[in-house]
């Protein structure tokens, strides 16, 4: 997206990943900020918590991306308050995608992915456009580096692409420790071909016992 | 939409141990509608060399023409094959003659040099060269090409070292390499055999063009060893 002379937007680079198995879902994105071809922060975190199970990652403008997780999680906390229980993931989705056509006239400059665990305990992974526009997938990338990942995942993933007709809507059949390893994989391979990807991936892995996370280092060039 | 894009394309070059393999899509578009499916870009220029050209279907044409031209009259005084290296500076030369109206032409250059020595290169437009001893890629599909090939290329080998030596599951190529104290450039020893290199230009380059709308309908794979050349059609989504 061309930005220059934009001054309400601006890229902050990087890229996010997630992938949803049989009953675990990964989440990755990296740590560094960046502003034109300069680096503000090497250790900024793109992903956040909604709820126990389920949590969302985001690449863009920064700027819009707090502001949205600030809105949901108020959100999220009168529904707690009217339902005495957590959102699931699913609903979370569609309020996500609510929230983001609300502005869509002056929309918020994020590429969200929402991960996490659906009523059924298995992995689910909801891809969003700009505005609000939403699909139940396997796995998906957004941000500058998603080019170069995305067809790595589709062939690595072993489970329907969505580029397959008819829509088939299924996890992988890997294990969690062989998707968390790809992930990793995807994210060296995107730091030396991508300017924006780099420093540090931040890992979370959703299952049945919570969420565990995972730092790694990547190139800082 | 950028003249480079006006015919879409995807062409891709690896190299192996004593081998190396060159790639391309097989489609030709007037922007987004499909003219051919067979569409040849990737030429012979003689028996160790080959030339794959992405970009601008006019300018592929012509300047594999032009190419060939001036491999013949070479041919002809030297008594000789021209060498990768030196294919690749007349490349250079040809490309930059027209720096003020360009072929819109990016050229991937794959031959066996002295002693059997793999060579590949890729130029912009107008003849910047860019040596690589992995792998080059050019056309449409160029960043999904930069990923797969990123990630695929010699996964195997190294993983298989890397278990030889006894290191634990769950490493990447970075972190292995860093645990065995190798320079990443010493991990280009370890190159890819004939039928592996195959498979992975093949993957990478079928994945990609998977991700874009304007290469595809199949693929072209060339397999140059220094005894034999094996040429295969993949069939992909033909969309």
């Amino acid at each position: 997206m061309a930005l220059r002379g934009n001054w309400m937007y601006e890229n902050n680079g990087g890229t996010c990943v997630a992938i949803a198995g049989a009953d675990y879902c990964v989440i990755a994105a990296d740590t560094r900020l960046s502003v034109g071809y300069s680096i503000y922060t090497r250790d900024y975190s793109k992903i956040c918590k909604l709820a126990d199970k389920c949590v969302m990652a985001s690449s863009g403008f920064q700027g819009d991306l707090k502001a949205l997780q600030k809105n949901l999680a108020a959100k999220h906390l009168i529904y707690q308050h009217q339902h005495n229980k957590q959102m699931s993931c699913p609903a979370m989705a569609q309020l996500l995608s609510n929230t983001l056509y609300y502005k869509r006239f002056f929309p918020y400059y994020t590429f969200n992915i929402l991960g996490g665990l659906d009523s059924d305990e298995k992995g689910c992974v909801f891809t969003y456009d700009a505005v609000g526009s939403y699909e139940r997938v396997g796995y998906s990338a957004h941000g500058t580096g998603a080019g170069l990942i995305i067809p790595v995942l589709d062939n690595q993933l072993k489970s329907p692409s969505p580029l397959l007709l008819p829509a088939k809507d299924a996890v992988t059949p890997l294990s969690e420790m062989e998707a968390v390893d790809l992930v990793k994989d995807v994210f060296a391979s995107a730091t030396e071909r991508d300017i924006y990807t780099g420093d540090k991936v931040e890992i979370l892995v959703i299952n049945a016992s919570g969420i565990r996370q995972e730092l790694m280092e990547l190139r800082k060039d | 939409m950028s003249i480079f894009e006006y015919n879409g394309s995807a062409v891709v070059a690896m190299v192996g141990k004593n081998c190396f393999a060159i790639a391309s899509d097989r489609r030709l578009g007037v922007n987004l509608q499909t003219i051919a499916t067979d569409f040849q870009r990737i030429f012979k220029i003689h028996d160790k060399l080959y030339i794959g050209l992405s970009g601008l279907a006019t300018d592929v044409q012509t300047l594999y023409q032009r190419l060939v031209f001036r491999h013949k009259l070479y041919q002809l005084r030297e008594e000789r094959d021209m060498k990768p290296q030196t294919f690749a500076s007349l490349v250079s030369a040809v490309l930059y003659e027209k720096r003020f109206g360009p072929y819109l032409c990016m050229p991937v250059i794959a031959g066996l040099g002295e002693d059997d020595v793999p060579f590949i290169c890729t130029m912009d437009c107008i003849g910047a060269k860019e040596l690589a001893k992995d792998f080059v890629v050019s056309g449409t599909a160029s960043e999904s090409l930069y990923g797969a090939c990123e990630s695929m290329y010699k996964p195997n080998m190294v993983t298989y070292y890397f278990e030889a030596l006894g290191l634990t599951h769950g490493k990447t190529m970075e972190q292995g390499a860093n645990c065995i104290g190798v320079q990443k450039e010493n991990q280009y020893k370890l190159l890819e055999e004939p039928e592996e290199l195959f498979e992975t230009i093949s993957q990478a380059l079928l994945s990609s063009v998977d991700r874009d709308c304007l290469s595809g309908w199949g693929g072209h794979v060339l397999l140059v060893t220094p005894t034999e050349v094996q040429e295969r059609t993949l069939k992909s989504r033909m969309d």
